[in-house]
C-alpha cells in the first residue's frame, strides 16, 4: 500500500509539474489537469483491493 | 506525568492506555489528511477558476494523499491498520468537517485559510511527543500544510479584492467554516485530551489550542476586511 501511494503521489507531481512548466500552453495543461484527474479519481473511489491487485 | 521518548522497539513494553491512545490519535490524523482531498477533489478540480488552480487542486490532493501515507506507515508499524479510511464515505469521517462536499471556490479557499490552519494546529500538538516515528514525518507535512494555508489565504484575499459580490462570497464560507474549525479542537476540559498530555503525546489542552487559535485568526480576518463570526453559534463541541 505504502509502495503504491508512493508511486500515485509521485505520478501526480509528476503530472503537476509537467503542466504548470507549460502553463503558456493549453494543450499540455489540459493533458496535465486530465491525467491527474484520472490518478485522483481512482484513489477518491477508495477501491484498495483492486489497487493492490 | 510521562516524559520519556519512545522508539517502535519500545511500544510494546507501554501500557495499554498510551497504545489505544497513540492508534487511535493517528487514525484520526490518517483520515483528516485523507478527509480533505474527498471534500473538494470532486467538484474542485473540474471547477477551479483557472487551469492552473486546477493544478493546485490537484498538487494539494498529492499532498495529502502522501501525509496520508506517511500517517499509515507509522500506525502500521504498530499493528494499527488505519486503510479503511480510504474507502469510507465522508458521512463516516471521524471529523464532522470532512462529512460533506466543497461545491463552490469560495469554500475551497476558505478551506484552505481555516481548516488547513487547524490541521496545522493538530499537527503541532505532536511537536516534541513522546514517540519519536511520529514526530519525525511532522516536519515535512507542516511545510506542506503551510503552504495550503497561504494558498487558501491568498485565494480568500483574491475573491475580496473583486469588490462586493466576492467579499460576501466570503464572508459566507467564513462564517460556515470557522464554527467548524473551533470545533475540531474538541470539548473543553476534555478527559482524553487530559491523558494525551500525559502520555506526552499532545502539548495544549483543546481549550488552550482553540484559544491560541483564535488569537491567531481572529486579526487576519480583521485586516482583510471579514466580520469574525460569533465563535458560539452553531458550535457543537463547546
Amino acid at each position: 500500500m505504502d509502495e503504491h501511494l508512493l508511486e500515485v503521489v509521485r505520478a501526480l507531481h509528476g503530472a503537476v509539474k509537467q503542466g504548470v512548466s507549460q502553463s503558456k500552453d493549453p494543450k499540455i495543461m489540459d493533458k496535465a489537469i486530465n491525467d491527474c484527474k484520472e490518478i485522483l479519481d481512482v484513489i477518491m473511489a477508495g477501491k484498495v483491493q483492486e489497487w493492490l491487485n | 506525568m510521562f516524559t520519556d521518548k519512545i522508539e517502535l522497539k519500545d511500544f510494546d513494553k507501554m501500557e495499554p492506555e498510551y497504545k489505544e491512545l497513540l492508534g487511535h490519535v493517528l487514525a484520526i490524523q490518517a483520515d483528516c489528511e485523507i478527509g480533505g482531498p474527498h471534500l473538494y477533489v470532486e467538484k474542485m478540480l473540474p471547477a477551479a477558476p483557472t487551469k492552473l488552480d486546477q493544478l493546485i487542486v490537484a498538487r494539494t490532493a498529492a499532498e495529502e494523499i502522501d501525509h496520508y501515507r506517511k500517517v499509515a506507515r507509522v500506525a502500521g508499524d504498530l499493528g494499527v491498520d488505519v486503510s479503511f479510511v480510504l474507502s469510507q464515505p465522508n458521512e463516516k469521517r471521524f471529523v464532522d468537517t470532512f462529512r460533506g462536499l466543497i461545491t463552490t471556490w469560495e469554500d475551497n479557499a476558505v478551506f484552505g485559510f481555516l481548516i488547513d490552519r487547524v490541521g496545522r494546529y493538530q499537527l503541532e500538538e505532536f511537536y516534541d511527543c513522546s514517540y519519536l516515528p511520529l514526530q519525525r514525518i511532522l516536519p515535512d507535512i507542516v511545510t506542506e500544510e503551510l503552504g495550503h494555508i497561504e494558498y487558501g489565504y491568498n485565494k480568500t484575499a483574491e475573491l475580496i479584492g473583486k469588490g462586493d459580490e466576492g467579499k460576501a462570497k466570503a464572508q459566507k464560507a467564513v462564517d460556515y467554516w470557522y464554527v467548524k474549525a473551533l470545533d475540531m479542537f474538541g470539548h473543553t476540559g476534555s478527559k482524553r485530551s487530559e491523558r494525551y498530555r500525559y502520555w506526552g503525546l499532545k502539548r495544549r489542552s483543546n481549550e488552550q489550542a482553540r484559544e491560541d487559535y483564535i488569537n491567531e485568526v481572529n486579526p487576519i480576518l480583521e485586516k482583510i476586511g471579514l466580520k469574525v463570526p460569533d465563535p458560539l453559534k452553531g458550535r457543537h463541541y463547546l
